[in-house]
């Protein structure tokens, strides 16, 4: 009996494999890689070093981090108000709103690019229609910088966020809502007072995805810059694809410094929910 | 009262518009000749016939589809039978199988693909075969969505009940598991692979950086056709999207009638 009850670890045998084949083991050599110089050898932090005195890298961290939480921040912000709307709009209207989040949020990577391209793009619609009418400060704008970039972020995380948010919203009772009134609130008293620190922890859970969205975000930024903006996942990408010599051991430390930043991201903003919990239950 | 629910509604139209102008716009490009005045010239559905012809973009549509069958058939698989065994037999290994299928969350495509490509790029062994590495790098993409799928609906259908009650029917475990308890889940099995469907379908980091362009998907195609000719990739454009809004509209439609179902369940 005994026996047959550990035959059954065998069921475990295919899902282990892929994991260690294609998921633990990579990753493993990728941290082991960082710390190795390049032509083989002992213990090192010399790619750590590059990384952190390189132009080039630094601002890579600095561009990543400047685009992921500007984006971030945005997203959640629009988001905010869009899922607080559709918590209070009900109705056709309503369900019609989070039909088309659903499908919007599907749309992302090279579609995206493109979409924006044709848009926004230096010949773009847009473009053209504010050559024509003489909107300068449309004309003035350009999709292939930093902001550019940015104001793409923005519009894929807008439909994710809100879907994230919306639920939440169910949790702001309205008898709170009339208990404030009853005291002499207003609804401006009511959301800064009782409603965003209640839905604090589900925005900063919200946050914190739409983050590492942003920081790992690489196809779009890549079918409308190539390799011509440094981030950290371009960066990433060219130290393996499609240059005539890999750089392994800088590829990898840079990998970890991004998986770094995402963990301690989440790390904050855990910590952060966690008082504004501990709040409620005081 | 009335003029208190004006405001919702004015926002989430003013949202959705915002959200449907890149997609509007490149659908009415796709459809005409030229637009390089105010409004678009010449109503043309040209652009979707030589699509049609180019049987280079049906290969990538080929191509797209074994890229999403063999890794969600796999992944499935192997994501059952390791929660059989960490569910029904092995409670204690649970969480080591969680920690595993969640950690793809953190890692995302770029890092993920570099990491199996330096790997095995030169393994003198099966393993640097690029398709392999990319059906890989899928399974372990998916794994979190399959996994949290499969694990809910085993939640929703109270399993180690329906176990109990067939093993003292006289059916093994494994038995009992593949016929009793999968089939009752089916319906989170078959929403987790669109999901995953949905994922690689939109996959253009890990198919680039792995295979380069010698396994051209529909995201490549694209790729390639926007940078010579943005008529023909408006329409390419607009044929993913189409695919996309029907995976995900699918999904949401299975996942409505299975809330509804444990709703009804519920009441009884």
């Amino acid at each position: 009996m005994k026996k047959s009850k550990y035959m059954h670890l065998l069921a475990l045998v295919p899902f282990l494999v892929v994991a260690l084949l294609y998921e633990l083991i990579p990753l493993l050599t990728i941290i082991i890689q960082s710390f190795r110089p390049d032509g083989g050898g002992s213990f090192t932090l010399e790619n750590y070093k590059t990384v952190f005195s390189t132009l080039l890298y630094q601002s890579a961290i600095i561009n990543s981090l400047k685009i992921s939480l500007i984006s971030a921040i945005f997203g959640i912000i629009i988001a905010f108000i869009g899922a607080k709307a559709a918590n209070e709009g009900q109705g056709k209207l309503g369900s019609f709103f989070m039909a088309i989040l659903n499908m919007v949020s599907n749309f992302a990577g090279i579609p995206l690019a493109f979409a924006f391209m044709i848009l926004l793009g230096s010949t773009g619609v847009m473009m053209n229609f504010a050559d024509k009418v003489g909107f300068d400060f449309i004309k003035s704008f350009d999709l292939y910088t930093s902001n550019g970039i940015a104001f793409v972020y923005v519009y894929f995380q807008i439909p994710l966020a809100t879907l994230l948010l919306i639920p939440s919203f169910a949790g702001v009772r309205n008898e709170w809502k009339e208990a404030c009134t009853i005291l002499g609130g207003g609804p401006a008293t009511f959301w800064t007072k009782v409603g965003i620190p209640v839905l604090m922890p589900s925005v900063l859970g919200t946050f914190s995805v739409l983050f590492a969205n942003a920081l790992a975000a690489y196809a779009t930024v890549y079918a409308l810059m190539m390799s011509n903006i440094s981030l950290l996942p371009v960066q990433i990408a060219g130290c393996y694809v499609g240059e005539v010599t890999t750089r392994e051991g800088l590829g990898g430390a840079l990998s970890v410094v991004m998986m770094i930043i995402m963990v301690a991201m989440i790390g904050v903003t855990n910590l952060l929910s966690k008082r504004f919990e501990r709040g409620q239950r005081k | 009262m009335k003029k208190r629910n004006i405001g919702p509604s004015v926002i989430m139209i003013i949202l959705m518009i915002y959200m449907l102008i890149p997609l509007v716009v490149s659908i009415i490009y796709s459809l005409n000749e030229k637009w390089t005045q105010l409004l678009p010239e010449g109503f043309t559905t040209a652009n979707y016939v030589t699509l049609a012809q180019d049987s280079e973009f049906i290969a990538s549509i080929g191509r797209t589809l074994l890229l999403c069958v063999v890794p969600i058939v796999i992944t499935i698989i192997i994501v059952l039978l390791a929660l059989f065994v960490s569910t029904a037999i092995f409670p204690r290994l649970e969480k080591y199988v969680q920690l595993i299928c969640m950690i793809p969350y953190t890692i995302q495509g770029v890092i993920l693909s570099v990491s199996i490509l330096t790997m095995y790029v030169q393994s003198p062994t099966i393993l640097s075969n690029r398709l392999l590495m990319l059906f890989g790098a899928y399974c372990i993409i998916i794994l979190p969505y399959v996994y949290r799928g499969i694990r809910n609906g085993m939640n929703a259908v109270n399993m180690p009940m329906l176990l109990e009650a067939a093993e003292m029917l006289g059916c093994s475990k494994i038995y009992a598991f593949f016929k009793v308890v999968v089939p009752n889940i089916l319906s989170s099995i078959i929403v987790s692979s669109l999901l995953a469907v949905g994922i690689i379908f939109g996959d253009y980091v890990l198919v680039r950086n792995l295979d380069g362009t010698a396994f051209p998907n529909m995201q490549i195609y694209l790729y390639q056709t926007m940078k010579s000719d943005s008529q023909k990739a408006s329409a390419v454009f607009v044929v993913i999207m189409l695919i996309t809004f029907l995976i995900a509209a699918v999904v949401l439609y299975l996942q409505s009638r299975q809330g509804k179902g444990a709703k009804s369940r519920d009441k009884e």
